[in-house]
C-alpha cells in the first residue's frame, strides 16, 4: 500500500462523516482556537499598550532629591540650561510644591485650602494644560516673579473664579487669575493644585517644600535621559538625585506578553491534552462499530500494519483538520475583537500552522493505543457480522 | 490447487468446540464446489480455513503446493489479497462511499496503482451489469445490486478462488437467480467457486457439492 493511498484512504474515511469528525475533534478544534486567538489578542494588545505608553508616559522623566535639603542649586539656570542642552530633552523646568495655602475669591467669602505649585514656562509646557481661557505664563511673568495664577478648572469651580483677570487671595495676597485650565498632558496632580510662576512660589515660606525637575524628551529617549538627568543638574554630586522614568515600553510589553503568552501556552495545553483524549476515545469507541469495515479489509490483503497505519493516518488527519479548522476561529476571534475595539489585528499566520502541527500530533498520539487494539481483529471477524 | 491435509480447527473456550474434525479435502481450479450443511454444522470454520481467514489447529493446508502453516499475518494477508476474493452474506459495503469505490477498495492492499484500479473496478462493475449505478451510494441500491457490487469487488483484482458465504441469504428469488447466473458465467470462465449456503437451488448450482455433518465433511 502506497502512502498516498493510506492517506486518501484516512482522508475518505475523515471528510465523508463531517459531522461524526468534527464532533471527534472538537477538542482540537478548542485548544487551537485557544492558542491561536489567545496568542493573536496578546500580540495586538501588546501593540496597542506599545502605542499608548509611546505618545503620553513614555516621554517623561521627573528628577527629585534623595533628601529634600536646603540645597537648591541643582535648580538654579546653569543647572537647567546643562539638562536643557542633552540631546532628546524637549522640555525642562523645576518645579516646586508648596503646602496648602488658604484661598479665596474675595475678603469674606470662605476660604478654601489650596495647594501651590511653582513652575517656569518649560515646565508648564511640560505638564501641557489645556486652557480654556486665558493664557499660560511667559518669560516675563517668570523673571520678575509676578503674581499671577493658574487655576485648573475644579480648584476654580471652587473658589467660585468664573473669568480670567480675576483676583484670588492666597495667603491673603492677591494674585491674578492668568488662565484656567481643563486638563493636562502630564503630571494629573496639577489638576488640584494652584500653578504659579516658579520665581514667585520661591519667595513663599513653606515649612516642606518639594521640589523636582520635570522632563519631557522625545519618544523612547526617556530612559537615556533619566540616566543622565543628575549628572547634569548636580555634576558633583549626581547620586544625591534620582530620576523616575517610566518603564520602558518595550521591556513592559514584554514583560505583558511573556505573563499572558504563558497562560495562554498552559490553557491552549490542557484543551490540547483535552482533545488528544478525546479524539483517543472517539476513536476507540469507533473501531467497535468498525470491525466489519476492518475485517472485511484484512480480508481482501489488508495486512495489520495497513489496519495500524490507517486508523493512525485518520487521527492525525483528524487533529490536522481540526486544528486547522480551531487555527481558523482563532484568527476570526482575534480579528473581530480587534475590529469591535479599533484596534490594528496583530496576528502571526505561522502560530496557525503550528497549531496545525501540533493537533497533527496530537492526533497521532492519540491513534496509537486504538490502532494497536485494532490491528487484533482477525478477518474471520468480517464473515461473523 | 487448494488441499486441506488432515486439517481441523477446535475452539476452546474453557471446554473445547471441535468445529471441524480433521478433513482431507482437494479443490481443484475452475471448480464449483458448494457446501451445505445445517446451522452450526462447521461450513464457515472450512470456508474460513479454505479461505486462509483462520488456520487449522492440527494438520495442514496447501495453497497451490505451498504449505500455509507457520506463515506470518502479513504473508497470509497478501496471499488472500492475491489469490481470493470474498463475498459475504451481509455485502460488507462501505457507507460514505460510492459503488465503484467500494469496488476499487478490493484492490486496495494489492500491486496495482490507483489509474488501474479504478479502471479494473469499472470493468468489474459493467461485468455485473451495474456500469450505470457505479457513483451510486451503496444505501440507495437494492439487496440484489449490493449483492452484485460486493461480487464486482470480489473479482476485480483478478483473484483464482471466490469463496462466497451465503451469498444469497438476504435476496429474493429473483435477484438470487441473478446471482446465480453470474457465479456460472464467473465459473465458466475458469474462476473457482466455492459456495457456502443453506438454499437448496443454490446448492445444485455447482459441479460439487460437500456437505457439513458436526464437524464432518462429505462428498455428496
Amino acid at each position: 500500500m502506497r502512502p498516498a493511498d493510506l492517506v486518501r484512504e484516512a482522508l475518505l474515511s475523515v471528510t465523508r462523516f463531517p459531522g461524526r469528525s468534527m464532533l471527534t475533534a472538537l477538542g482540537t478544534v478548542l485548544g487551537a482556537a485557544a492558542f491561536v486567538s489567545t496568542l493573536g489578542l496578546v500580540s495586538t494588545l501588546g501593540q496597542q499598550v506599545s502605542a499608548s505608553f509611546d505618545v503620553r508616559r513614555a516621554t517623561e522623566v521627573l528628577v527629585q532629591p534623595q533628601d529634600q535639603g536646603a540645597d537648591t542649586g541643582w535648580q538654579s539656570e546653569k543647572s537647567l540650561q546643562r539638562l536643557r542642552e542633552l540631546n532628546g530633552v524637549r522640555a525642562a523646568g523645576p518645579r516646586v510644591l508648596l503646602d496648602e495655602r488658604p484661598t479665596t475669591r474675595a475678603i469674606g467669602v470662605p476660604v478654601q485650602g489650596v495647594r501651590l505649585m511653582g513652575v517656569d514656562p518649560p515646565a508648564l509646557r511640560v505638564i501641557g494644560p489645556a486652557l480654556a481661557e486665558g493664557r499660560l505664563f511667559t518669560e516675563y511673568d517668570e523673571r520678575n516673579a509676578l503674581r499671577i495664577v493658574l487655576l485648573p478648572r475644579s480648584v476654580a469651580d471652587q473658589l467660585g473664579v468664573t473669568r480670567t483677570q480675576a483676583a484670588v487671595f492666597i495667603d491673603n495676597e492677591a494674585y491674578t487669575v492668568a488662565g484656567i485650565f481643563d486638563d493636562v498632558t502630564r503630571r494629573p496632580e496639577a489638576l488640584t493644585a494652584a500653578l504659579v510662576p516658579f520665581r514667585t512660589a520661591g519667595k513663599l515660606t513653606s515649612a516642606n517644600p518639594k521640589r523636582d525637575v520635570i522632563i519631557e524628551t522625545a519618544p523612547g529617549a526617556a530612559q537615556q535621559i533619566a540616566h543622565q538627568a543628575p549628572l547634569a543638574l548636580k555634576p558633583e554630586a549626581a547620586e544625591a538625585l534620582r530620576s523616575i522614568a517610566p518603564p520602558d515600553p518595550k521591556t513592559l510589553r514584554r514583560e505583558i506578553e511573556d505573563n499572558v503568552t504563558r497562560s495562554s501556552l498552559m490553557v491552549s495545553l490542557v484543551t490540547l491534552v483535552i482533545g488528544t483524549v478525546s479524539i483517543g476515545n472517539a476513536a476507540t469507541a469507533s473501531i467497535a462499530t468498525r470491525t466489519a469495515e476492518i475485517g472485511l479489509r484484512r480480508a481482501v490483503g489488508g495486512r495489520p500494519a495497513h489496519v495500524f497505519a490507517q486508523l493512525l493516518a485518520e487521527t492525525t488527519v483528524l487533529g490536522a483538520l481540526g486544528g486547522a479548522v480551531g487555527a481558523f476561529l482563532g484568527v476570526c476571534v482575534t480579528s473581530a475583537v480587534s475590529l469591535w475595539n479599533g484596534w490594528t489585528p496583530v496576528i502571526d499566520l505561522r502560530l496557525a500552522l503550528v497549531a496545525s502541527a501540533v493537533c497533527a500530533a496530537a492526533g497521532l498520539v492519540a491513534g496509537l493505543v486504538p490502532a494497536a487494539r485494532a490491528t487484533r481483529i482477525q478477518p474471520v471477524a468480517a464473515l461473523q457480522r | 490447487m487448494l488441499e486441506l491435509i488432515a486439517a481441523s480447527r477446535t475452539y476452546d473456550d474453557g471446554h473445547p468446540v471441535h468445529a471441524l474434525k480433521p478433513t482431507t479435502l482437494a479443490i481443484g481450479n475452475g471448480e464449483y464446489v458448494t457446501i451445505t450443511g445445517p446451522s452450526g454444522s462447521g461450513k464457515s470454520t472450512l470456508l474460513n480455513l479454505l479461505g486462509l481467514l483462520d488456520s487449522p489447529t492440527n494438520g495442514g493446508y496447501r495453497v497451490s503446493g505451498d504449505e500455509t502453516a507457520g506463515m506470518s499475518a502479513g504473508h497470509l494477508g497478501s496471499l488472500r489479497g492475491r489469490l481470493f476474493g470474498f463475498v459475504f452474506q451481509a455485502f460488507h459495503l462501505l457507507p460514505g462511499r460510492t459503488a465503484l469505490e467500494n469496488v476499487e477498495l478490493g484492490m486496495l492492499y494489492g500491486p496495482h496503482r490507483r489509474a488501474e484500479r479504478r479502471a479494473r473496478a469499472l470493468r468489474a462493475i459493467e461485468k455485473i451489469g451495474l456500469a450505470h449505478r457505479a457513483h451510486a451510494d451503496p444505501r440507495t441500491l437494492s439487496g440484489g445490486e449490493r449483492q452484485r457490487i460486493a461480487i464486482a469487488r470480489a473479482i476485480a483484482g483478478t483473484p483464482r478462488v471466490l469463496f462466497c458465504d451465503e451469498p444469497t441469504g438476504n435476496l429474493d428469488s429473483a435477484n438470487t437467480a441473478t446471482v446465480l447466473r453470474l457465479l456460472r458465467e464467473l465459473n465458466a470462465e475458469g474462476l473457482t467457486v466455492v459456495v457456502i449456503t443453506h438454499d437448496p437451488e443454490v446448492a445444485v448450482a455447482g459441479t460439487r457439492t460437500l456437505t457439513v455433518v458436526d464437524g464432518h465433511v462429505e462428498e455428496a
